[in-house]
């Protein structure tokens, strides 16, 4: 390329002097206040701890997801209404109750423990991107949830929508995840694409949606 | 004068000035990488320090098989494109939102000059093509160092420079023209 044209193209974006001492003030302020262990690591080794997950076990897994929660479901299903002493202001209350939050299906279970589940994996995946590395377990472990996840996408069909939504979010995100872990790219471009899924997850406030949306107790195994 | 590997060292048993010292060899290229990409002084900055916050968390999995600049350049690259990737997002948001309330005007919007249709051009170009072309033909960083700093072989990084610059010449050929 001839001197000429780069002259010319040296015009575009034209970078005005470096703000070091503003930048590197800026970059140890950082460093400390993230220096100390985060309130999250904790968790996510406990996570770690649990990500041992066969993938083989994947369809007899989304199966037993789907068991549990219509069990769940019938189990915590509220008794039927309109009997003879449900009367007066306590019957109204109910009644209003059950008009504003209407009762989770057993399918909204299993989707709430699938939800658990998936949301171990994703803090450790977004943890470990922190830290420029995937683990190898997580391959299997995303694969298997992606399975469960489709699974429940397929027979939720005119479910909650915003529990569909999000089922739909994270299906797309451990799609991402587990393109990253099967690439046959060098290391380089692997942490490239897992840092651009990572930041897509979070970018879409996937966790802490996920986090919002599942009942207390059920966050985990 | 101490050399890249032993500052490293120094900076990973905490030594603050080490990683000052790591910090001024490589800021400039850095700093002006992110301008050139963000065209945008507070993203650039945003992008330099976000690199440097993680080079120094992830200090420990540097082991020195590349040099410690070219390391830090594929973070700052991968942080530099993620970045526009949501800023861009906001911008789309933000334009939309103009867009709606804009007055409709009969005047007719004067046309760009050739330097206007070169930036327009190259700020078209997909990030993947952009990046090669910013940091080679812009900046004058060679295919290895691209390479290095992308994870890609050479080749790679010679195929997306000779797209970019295809890409240009479409855009460009009729403007070039006009201005011969």
């Amino acid at each position: 390329m001839s001197q000429d044209i780069r002259s010319i193209y040296g015009r575009y974006n034209t970078p005005p002097e470096t703000p070091r001492e503003e930048m590197w003030d800026a970059i140890v302020a950082r460093i400390r206040e993230e220096g100390a262990p985060a309130d999250n690591e904790v968790s996510l080794e406990a996570a770690r701890a649990r990500r041992r997950w066969p993938a083989a076990r994947g369809w007899a897994a989304a199966a037993a997801v789907l068991v549990v929660g219509i069990a769940l479901g019938r189990a915590t299903a509220p008794a039927p209404t309109g009997t003879a002493d449900a009367t007066g202001a306590v019957a109204d209350a109910r009644a209003a109750d059950a008009v504003a939050r209407p009762t989770p299906t057993a399918l909204d279970f299993a989707a709430f423990q699938h939800l658990g589940r998936s949301e171990s994996l994703l803090a450790m995946v977004r943890a470990d991107a922190r830290q420029g590395r995937i683990d190898p377990a997580v391959a299997p472990w995303a694969r298997s949830l992606l399975m469960e996840t489709r699974l429940l996408l397929d027979v939720r069909r005119g479910g909650d929508p915003t529990l569909d939504g999000l089922l739909a979010e994270l299906e797309l995100v451990l799609s991402q995840i587990v393109g990253v872990t099967e690439t046959g790219a060098d290391e380089g471009r692997r942490r490239t694409e897992l840092d651009l899924t990572v930041g897509g997850m979070d970018q879409r406030e996937v966790l802490t949606r996920i986090r919002a949306v599942i009942p207390a107790g059920m966050s985990s195994e | 004068m101490s050399t890249d590997a032993d500052l490293v060292e120094r900076a990973k048993a905490g030594d603050e000035r080490a990683f000052r010292a790591l910090y001024d060899r490589t800021v400039d290229r850095v700093f002006r990488l992110a301008y050139r990409m963000a065209g945008d002084g507070d993203l650039a900055r945003d992008f330099t320090q976000e690199t440097f916050v993680r080079a120094y968390q992830r200090l420990e999995q540097f082991r020195g098989e590349s040099a410690f600049s070219t390391w830090v350049h594929s973070i700052a690259i991968s942080v530099t494109l993620n970045g526009l990737r949501k800023s861009a997002r906001h911008r789309d948001r933000e334009r939309t939102l103009d867009e709606a309330h804009a007055v409709p005007s009969s005047a007719r919007e004067p046309e760009p000059g050739l330097w206007g249709r070169i930036e327009a051009a190259v700020d078209g170009l997909p990030d993947i093509y952009r990046t090669v072309f910013v940091m080679h033909d812009v900046e004058g960083y060679s295919h290895g160092e691209i390479a290095a700093s992308l994870g890609v072989a050479e080749g790679t990084s010679k195929a997306r420079l000779f797209r970019a610059r295809s890409k240009l010449r479409e855009v460009l050929g009729a403007a070039m023209e006009e201005y011969a």
